[in-house]
């Protein structure tokens, strides 16, 4: 036990810390962690790419990937692992089974979220509405509308995850279907302005619920050289505020480190992407002080780094 | 005892105070890329893939024909992209009994990025075109055919088959259709997936002209294209033409 002497000393030391600057790193829980796992346009690809010689031979695959991330659930406490979109298409799988062992691959793995991409309409709005009566994580979605198709109340404009002391809010926005997904698959699904509708909810994410994050998971698209004016990931970015993270996919871009944008206000977004096909899984450790609110504004940028 | 309860009040209260007027935010990041490999493997996922697998298997290994030579997807061209252009036009022209001024596959269409030398098999050729598209022709004026090697052009280029292009500016240029200059204002038959037909990939120019549509299937037409050589005993071989190719 404590002697009184030293239990003053010790509770105003770290008071007097707490007080002292705008850091409040001086008790161990000021400081949260949480571990974002990520994936985009894994394209069905459950096995791993065939051993051919060729340049991606042996990588990605279901069993690999749960591999890695039961291990990283392992050591870590808090864990959001996260989809971009394209969940669908690109291997026989999905032409014979429409997307079921996905969906139950990505369950055995605990996804938390994902989006939707393009290729999630390939089978049908009914396909991918029973597809997803397999899963227990939610389609989030903040600028699509469903009204009157086969996926009305079947997504999510955003989900609140708490981990530890960490309110993180999650949404998602998806691609025009103009001139992309034919018109019979896109059917009633109304497309709105991915930059309006995000601002909106990242909002009230952060100043109604409170969220301590945002994170979008996003299948606009990195960027697009040959149309520079096209919404993408880079241009979101700035267009926005209070989304502090964009994951994305669609331009299967492989970036090697995340991208360091400035926001609508100068304040710092990342934006990785990793690929596609499940060669790559993404990780971001975050780790998150604690701040008096009214120094929030004026807390220095995110310092980013490689994880060793 | 008293004091030190009182202490302890006030000092809780304090840090509750502080608490409500705290909030967190992200102040580092570390980032790391996995490679997902195949030395460790969850052994759950593989039992629970293998009856998929088995039936997908049963259905997609087999040899539909040989390759000479390894196959690419590449903008402005690639063998891929050609190998796939050229099947297009070949059984298209078959099935439809006419004759086919060009033909041509979206560059995002081609979903896998490369097709090694040897063996192909059906399930490879459904990765590089796992897509149920149809081919559809169109008789187009040269004009409208002009605005659509445009928007390829401005695209990177795309594969295409029976005539050839310079992308200058984003721009189609030196257009030649069966080795002669294009002529705005003559008519051509055109092949396309039902997805480019109807102003897939923004491909616009195209959506209201009328299509004709006999049901086949870009795939099956692949595969068909395939086993034509396969029949004769020789590999599939591509000829890269220098269809399309960039200016300077």
């Amino acid at each position: 036990m404590l002697s009184r002497r030293k239990f003053i000393q010790h509770t105003s030391l770290s008071t007097a810390a707490v007080l002292a600057g705008q850091w409040a790193t001086a008790e161990g829980a000021a400081v949260q962690r949480l571990v974002i796992l990520h994936t985009n346009d894994v394209h069905s690809r459950l096995e791993a790419f065939p051993m051919d010689g060729s340049r991606n031979e042996g990588a990605g695959g279901i069993a690999a990937r749960a591999k890695l991330i039961s291990d990283i659930r392992a050591e870590e406490e808090h864990v959001l692992l996260l989809d971009a979109g394209d969940i669908f298409q690109g291997t026989p799988y999905f032409n014979l089974y429409k997307g079921e062992p996905e969906m139950k691959a990505m369950q055995m793995m605990g996804y938390d979220a994902c989006t939707m991409g393009n290729h999630d309409f390939d089978a049908g709005l009914e396909n991918f509405a029973t597809q997803l009566k397999q899963v227990s994580f939610p389609v989030l979605l903040c600028n699509y509308d469903f009204t009157q198709t086969a996926m009305e109340q079947k997504s999510a404009p955003y989900k609140i995850f708490t981990k530890g002391k960490l309110k993180i809010g999650v949404t998602g926005v998806g691609i025009e279907m103009k001139g992309l997904v034919p018109d019979n698959l896109a059917g009633n699904t109304k497309y709105l302005d991915p930059v309006q509708k995000l601002n909106e909810t990242a909002e009230f994410l952060k100043r109604t619920k409170g969220c301590d994050m945002v994170i979008c998971l996003s299948h606009l698209g990195y960027q697009y050289r040959e149309n520079s004016n096209k919404i993408c990931d880079v241009i979101l970015a700035k267009e926005t505020e209070h989304v502090d993270l964009i994951i994305g996919g669609h331009t299967h871009t492989f970036l090697d480190e995340p991208m360091l944008a400035k926001n609508k206000k100068g304040e710092d977004v990342l934006i990785n992407q990793v690929g596609w096909g499940g060669i790559r899984l993404g990780r971001l450790d975050y780790e998150f002080m604690r701040y008096k609110k009214k120094n929030l504004a004026s807390a220095k940028s995110i310092s980013v780094g490689k994880k060793t | 005892m008293r004091r030190i309860t009182g202490l302890v009040s006030f000092l809780l209260l304090i840090c509750f105070l502080i608490a409500c007027s705290t909030a967190y935010k992200a102040a580092a990041v570390q980032y790391k890329g996995y490679s997902v490999t195949n030395t460790s493997k969850d052994s759950s996922f593989i039992t629970f893939l293998q009856p998929y697998t088995d039936s997908v298997n049963k259905s997609m290994s087999t040899v539909v024909g040989k390759l000479a030579v390894d196959m690419d997807k590449r903008q402005p061209e690639g063998l891929l992209g050609d190998f796939m252009a050229d099947a297009m036009l070949s059984v298209a022209e078959k099935y439809y009994e006419t004759k086919i001024d060009a033909a041509f596959v979206n560059y995002g269409g081609i979903r896998i990025p490369y097709v090694k030398a040897g063996n192909l098999t059906r399930g490879q050729i459904f990765e590089m075109m796992p897509f149920d598209n149809i081919i559809i022709l169109q008789k187009v004026k040269g004009a409208v055919l002009k605005q659509f090697l445009d928007h390829i052009a401005g695209r990177g280029g795309w594969p295409l088959s029976g005539m050839s292009m310079v992308i200058k500016k984003g721009k189609a240029e030196n257009i030649l259709i069966g080795g002669k200059t294009l002529d705005l204002s003559a008519t051509y038959t055109i092949a396309n997936s039902d997805y480019v037909a109807n102003g897939g990939d923004n491909s616009e120019m195209l959506k209201a002209i009328p299509q004709m549509n006999k049901g086949i299937l870009l795939r099956d037409a692949l595969i068909e294209y395939v086993q034509e050589f396969s029949k004769q005993g020789k590999p599939v071989t591509v000829t890269v033409l220098n269809r399309v190719t960039n200016a300077e």
